[in-house]
């Protein structure tokens, strides 16, 4: 059932765009609708349209501008407040989509049926959120901050991002398997609930407005992440030798700390506070997102000892797993190690205040970074070992190790948190990506 | 009113709720069901995330309700609020907190438009048929029938 919501829809022209675009990137789509009732029965059927919770507050909550009316278009804002949130705005249009394709590429290999339809459940959440976002970009005029730029152009660049093109590092990496569909909604949509959540305040009214219907499409695709992964942990208790801690521990270490760089470096984030559109610093987020994911890990391995030990009452098993945790040693052949662990949050991080930090997952410091680079190697997947993103990180590691370069060129030369300024509109590759003047790390951009 | 303790508090269930649900039910009916409620709150979250709410005290889940609003089930065309499964660990009952998700969860059913909710109960089970009560639910003209097959 929906609250009290208006559905829109884009001029046809820019549906047609993104009916057109899931046609290359997400090939299943339609099948997903044909058997919708099969696998959601009696949920709402899925709209490809924006949705604009009613009846939420016209106040300014927070910053600088609090208990002023809610901007409700962009010329009622600063310029620097536009350009800001413009930025924002069109960053997170790129992980919306930028996630439909990395889902594509392993979707297919979902072991069951049922967890195929809820990744393609995801995926299609995931476009309407996309869709709500250019709609953001097409109802009001943007182009006294937008350097001139279109709406129309603006959704042809968001469009024409691919994996390695689009705003934020998450969004970026391949799925190196199905694992990845499922740990990354596990992950990287809970970073997408905190920013959505911060951004329910946003002192421009229709994101806030915007943020109620993703939120609660969220929930589904966090459960869509920990449900297979408590499953999966119960058959890996049980012996199951296709499915292993060991695979899910590497997926959580590809990204988590992805997840804990989309907040944007720990020491930022008062800009959104002070403009009005989140309510919360980059730490202080990313410090709950980090608990958050320590809870989900720990209810993962309850599972796990409940299947490998079933005659253990509730209360012993809690027992078992604080004493492992304590101890990190074995109980009955049960190894700490063979259970899930929340990696250390300066764990392989490139970004942020322990950006380059040598400090493996359960917290134990490196000094050797050729040490910390084979440790990583036997701590991440095969596929993501060989991959340009890993050896693109080992050759600013190395380069910071050997004093080569100071922390921050090497972070500078991974890829980069970007402002999406969209200024030049003559090139259109790379037109939209232009660096934070700073090089400040505050986050401009989510997904969820 | 029964004391409140401070650090009680009554939100919307999420997924990571499961482990403290399925804890619960344990404790009530001896049996441990954890793949029956990751159906159930998989459920209730696609269907109506933000409507079933957990009793949380200490940060620990204490108590659960489920349900959604529905229409257009057994001619039912206006919303209506369904209560399904609802459940306080034993040792925190009598504290309210039941009450306090059912204010919850009908708030939530009230802002999607439902005018009553409706629940299920075997009339036999007195604790439950009287805590149902309590919370103000009355005889319904729509009763549930059945026959053996
Ligand atoms: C029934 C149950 C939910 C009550 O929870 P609770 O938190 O103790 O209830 P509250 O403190 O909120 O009480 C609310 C009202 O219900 C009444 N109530 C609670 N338990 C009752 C009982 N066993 N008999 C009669 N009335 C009862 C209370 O007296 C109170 O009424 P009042 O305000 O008029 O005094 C709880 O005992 C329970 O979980 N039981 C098992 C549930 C179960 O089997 N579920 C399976 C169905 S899915
Ligand atoms: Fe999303
Ligand atoms: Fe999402």
């Amino acid at each position: 059932m929906a609250l009290k919501v208006e559905n829109v829809e884009l001029p046809k022209k820019y549906h047609d765009a993104v009916e057109h675009w899931h046609r290359h990137n997400f090939k299943d789509y339609e099948l997903l609708l044909k058997y919708w009732d099969k696998y959601f029965p009696k949920d709402d059927q899925f709209c490809l349209c924006a949705k604009m919770e009613l009846g939420t507050t016209d106040v300014i909550q927070i910053g600088d501008f609090k208990g002023q009316p809610k901007k409700l278009k962009p010329n009622e804002m600063t310029e620097e407040q536009a350009k800001h949130l413009l930025a924002i705005i069109k960053a997170q249009a790129s992980t919306e989509f930028g996630s439909i394709q990395q889902h594509a590429g392993t979707v297919d290999r979902a072991p069951e049926d049922e967890d195929k339809f809820w990744t393609m459940r995801v995926m299609a959440e995931e476009l309407r959120h996309g869709y709500q976002m250019l709609h953001l970009l097409l109802s009001e005029d943007w182009s006294s901050v937008s350097g001139g730029v279109t709406g129309e152009q603006m959704v042809e660049e968001i469009l024409s991002m691919t994996t390695g093109s689009h705003v934020l590092d998450a969004f970026n990496l391949d799925y190196d398997s199905y694992t990845d569909n499922v740990v990354f909604a596990a992950c990287i949509d809970r970073v997408g609930k905190y920013q959505l959540t911060m951004q329910k305040v946003c002192a421009y009214k229709p994101m806030a407005d915007s943020m109620p219907p993703m939120l609660r499409e969220e929930a589904f695709h966090l459960a869509a992440g920990v449900i297979p992964m408590r499953r999966w942990a119960q058959k890996a208790a049980q012996g199951d030798v296709f499915v292993t801690m060991k695979m899910m521990q590497h997926a959580v270490n590809k990204w988590l700390p992805r997840g804990m760089e989309m907040f944007g470096d720990e020491r930022g984030g008062d800009t959104n506070v002070n403009f009005g559109f989140k309510d919360m610093k980059n730490d202080e987020a990313s410090s709950m997102y980090h608990e958050e994911v320590r809870k989900m890990i720990r209810d993962i391995n309850t599972r796990f000892i409940r299947a490998r030990f079933p005659d253990y009452a509730p209360d012993k098993a809690e027992a078992v797993l604080d004493e492992l945790e304590r101890s990190r040693g074995t109980h009955q052949g049960l190894a700490w190690t063979d259970l899930l662990r929340t990696p250390d949050k300066r764990f392989f991080r490139r970004k942020g205040v322990h950006a380059f930090a040598m400090v493996g997952i359960d917290g134990e410091v490196f000094t050797d970074a050729e040490e910390y680079l084979r440790y990583l190697a036997l701590n991440l997947n095969d596929g993501y070992i060989a991959s340009r993103d890993m050896k693109l990180y080992a050759a600013a590691l190395r380069s910071v190790a050997s004093g080569q370069k100071t922390v921050a060129e090497a972070m500078k030369e991974m890829p980069r948190l970007k402002r999406v300024g969209g200024s030049c509109p003559c090139s259109k590759g790379v037109r939209w990506v232009m660096e934070d003047k700073d090089g400040d790390q505050t986050t401009v951009a989510v997904r969820n | 009113m029964p004391e409140v303790t401070a650090d009680v508090r009554i939100r919307a269930l999420d997924e990571l709720d499961l482990n403290g649900i399925v804890r619960i039910d344990e404790k009530i009916t001896g049996i441990y069901r954890p793949d029956i409620w990751e159906q159930r709150v998989m459920f209730y979250t696609r269907r109506d995330p933000g409507a079933s709410q957990v009793a949380e005290s200490g940060g620990k889940v204490v108590g659960f309700m489920l349900g959604d609003c529905r229409a257009g089930e057994f001619g039912l065309e206006e919303p209506s609020g369904w209560i399904e499964r609802f459940g306080i660990d034993p040792d925190h009952r009598g504290k309210d907190l039941g009450r306090r998700m059912f204010d919850a969860i009908c708030a939530h059913f009230k802002a999607e438009g439902a005018t009553s909710v409706r629940t299920l109960v075997d009339r036999t089970d007195e604790p439950v048929a009287g805590f149902l009560k309590a919370i103000g639910f009355g005889e319904s003209p729509l009763a549930a029938l059945e026959r053996k097959l």
